[in-house]
């Protein structure tokens, strides 16, 4: 099991229940949507894996370490082994393409060959290499979102984490980083996307967990984005 | 290895990004070494001057007639604080005025029979133990009379206490107000970084090396202005000791070169700490609750 939550309830002050009583288990190589209305708990349960968010009760395990017992100095070596793509991108403009991507294994103390070779490597998988040079007030959104997924897996991640990651693009746009995504899952990497988009859900049907006030409504396999006749 | 390399290269993006603050830091920084200096050095030579004046100090013991001075002086050689202690016979006495009045010596044998007693000089460490010692002196049996600058040894002893206390303050002064600034200038460039300080936390930076640039951005900073003013100090020093000794000949400052040599790298050495110390506590604080949220 890669991910496994057992009670887990998040309370902010004073008194919002942002999460409550969620049970999830995810293997290895999974990919799962997690979906849900605005406020729903998507973004809140993505924090609470990459231990931005503490719950407030329940357990979490999550490569076979407990986030609620991890200690501070493990934190960086834990979050090593995740890759995660922002709602906004969170791409630094002074930096180029290249180095918003070579920042990651710089950052982590790689040697200048390894950030040199991965990061020009993955660069050229998301199709960016004629944009290496670029700033990320040249691109467009598409683009951009490219540079963050190649971000996030220029260290080759065990868990990659999305958060809405193909809002405001073109649909397109869209079906090429589904693809990106769902090559990212093929090599063995476990996938969570938190979205919106109906039609990707629909169109590369995986495993979907919807969330509705905090609560798990819906755990399916291969399922769609409404439950059949909800619509 | 690699990950200091990438530290010191992103020190020298921080303080070019933002060299507008990094140049108004590092002026700032020039100034305020430059005020610790002058007042470490003036103090340091008001300490000086107060040093030889005490030294200057001299407590005439004038012996009973018909008594010597070996009781006294056997008892005051075992006293730690007097530095030099000499004995006057009467007939050295009479020799020494003698070669005072030059050529008017020959009144001496106006008064016949040597009427000079025996005199002790005493010289001490500091002007404070004058009073204390004239008193003991004083008590002493075969003591005629004790004759030192009283006053001048009690106001030296008053301003060498006052100076101390002076100078304590303005440095404590100025290494605060160094501290103050060179914290709110690593502040800002945390502030402006909070972004990817964000994202190096996500993607599993250390504290360390999150935190590793902007120390060395305060301490870069801090060192290279405590550097300048060094510069500038020594300057200003040697200026002013040529025209001293050229006007004021009896103020001579501290010309001791491995003295100042060592002030300065003192003051370099402070500006270094100081960066570093400041910019610890800036990131320190601010990562620690970035990174470990309740």
């Amino acid at each position: 099991m890669d991910i496994r939550m057992a009670g887990v309830t998040k309370v902010f002050e004073p008194d919002i229940v942002a999460l409550e009583d969620i049970y999830l288990d995810l293997d290895r190589g999974e990919f799962v949507y997690l979906v849900g209305a605005t406020g729903s708990g998507k973004t809140t349960l993505l924090r609470i894996i990459t231990r931005e968010v503490v719950p407030s009760r329940g357990q979490i395990v999550v490569a076979r370490r407990n986030l609620r017992s991890l200690r501070a100095s493990q934190l960086p070596y834990y979050r090593r082994e995740l890759g995660v793509v922002f709602q906004d991108y969170k791409l630094l403009p002074h930096l180029s393409v290249y180095e918003n991507v070579a920042f990651v294994l710089e950052t982590i103390g790689a040697p200048a060959r390894v950030v040199r070779d991965r990061a020009s490597y993955v660069i050229d998988q998301v199709g960016l290499w004629r944009l290496r040079d670029h700033y990320p007030q040249q691109l467009s959104g598409g683009e951009q979102q490219r540079v963050a997924i190649a971000r996030a897996m220029v260290n080759s991640p065990s868990i990659f984490l999305a958060d809405e990651p193909t809002g405001n693009l073109d649909l397109h746009t869209s079906e090429d980083i589904m693809k990106l995504l769902l090559s990212i899952n093929a090599a063995g990497t476990t996938v969570i996307v938190a979205t919106h988009d109906q039609y990707l859900v629909d169109a590369y049907r995986q495993r979907v967990v919807e969330l509705h006030q905090g609560r798990i409504r819906r755990d399916e396999e291969r399922g769609r984005y409404f439950v059949d006749g909800e619509l | 290895m690699a990950n200091f390399r990438y530290a010191l290269r992103d020190t020298f993006r921080l303080i070019l990004r933002h060299w507008g603050l990094s140049f108004l830091t590092l002026i700032t920084a020039v100034a305020l070494f430059f005020l610790l200096g002058s007042s470490g050095l003036f103090s340091l030579n008001l300490k000086n001057l107060v040093a030889e004046v005490e030294n200057d100090l001299v407590i005439n013991v004038f012996i009973k007639a018909g008594e010597d001075a070996s009781g006294l002086v056997e008892v005051l050689q075992d006293v730690d604080y007097i530095t030099d202690l000499k004995v006057i016979s009467p007939e050295k006495g009479l020799e020494i005025l003698r070669a005072k009045l030059g050529s008017q010596a020959r009144a001496v044998t106006l008064l016949g029979e040597n009427p000079l007693p025996w005199n002790v000089q005493i010289q001490v460490i500091k002007a404070d133990f004058v009073t204390p010692l004239v008193r003991d002196l004083m008590s002493f049996p075969s003591v005629e009379e004790v004759v030192y600058a009283g006053q001048l040894a009690e106001k030296l002893s008053l301003a060498s206490l006052v100076m101390n206390r002076v100078s304590i303050a303005v440095l404590v002064l100025a290494i605060t107000i160094t501290a103050l600034v060179l914290y709110n200038t690593v502040n800002i460039s945390i502030y402006a970084k909070r972004g990817e300080i964000e994202i190096m936390l996500l993607v599993g930076a250390t504290n360390t090396s999150i935190a590793l640039p902007f120390v060395l951005q305060g301490m870069l900073l801090s060192t290279f202005g405590a550097l300048v003013s060094v510069i500038l100090l020594a300057g200003a020093y040697q200026y002013i000791s040529v025209m001293l000794a050229g006007t004021l000949s009896f103020l001579v400052l501290i010309a001791d070169r491995v003295l100042l040599m060592r002030f300065y790298i003192i003051l370099v050495g402070t500006g270094m700490t100081l960066g570093w110390l400041c910019s610890w506590f800036a990131v320190h604080r601010y990562i620690a609750e970035a990174s470990w949220p309740d």
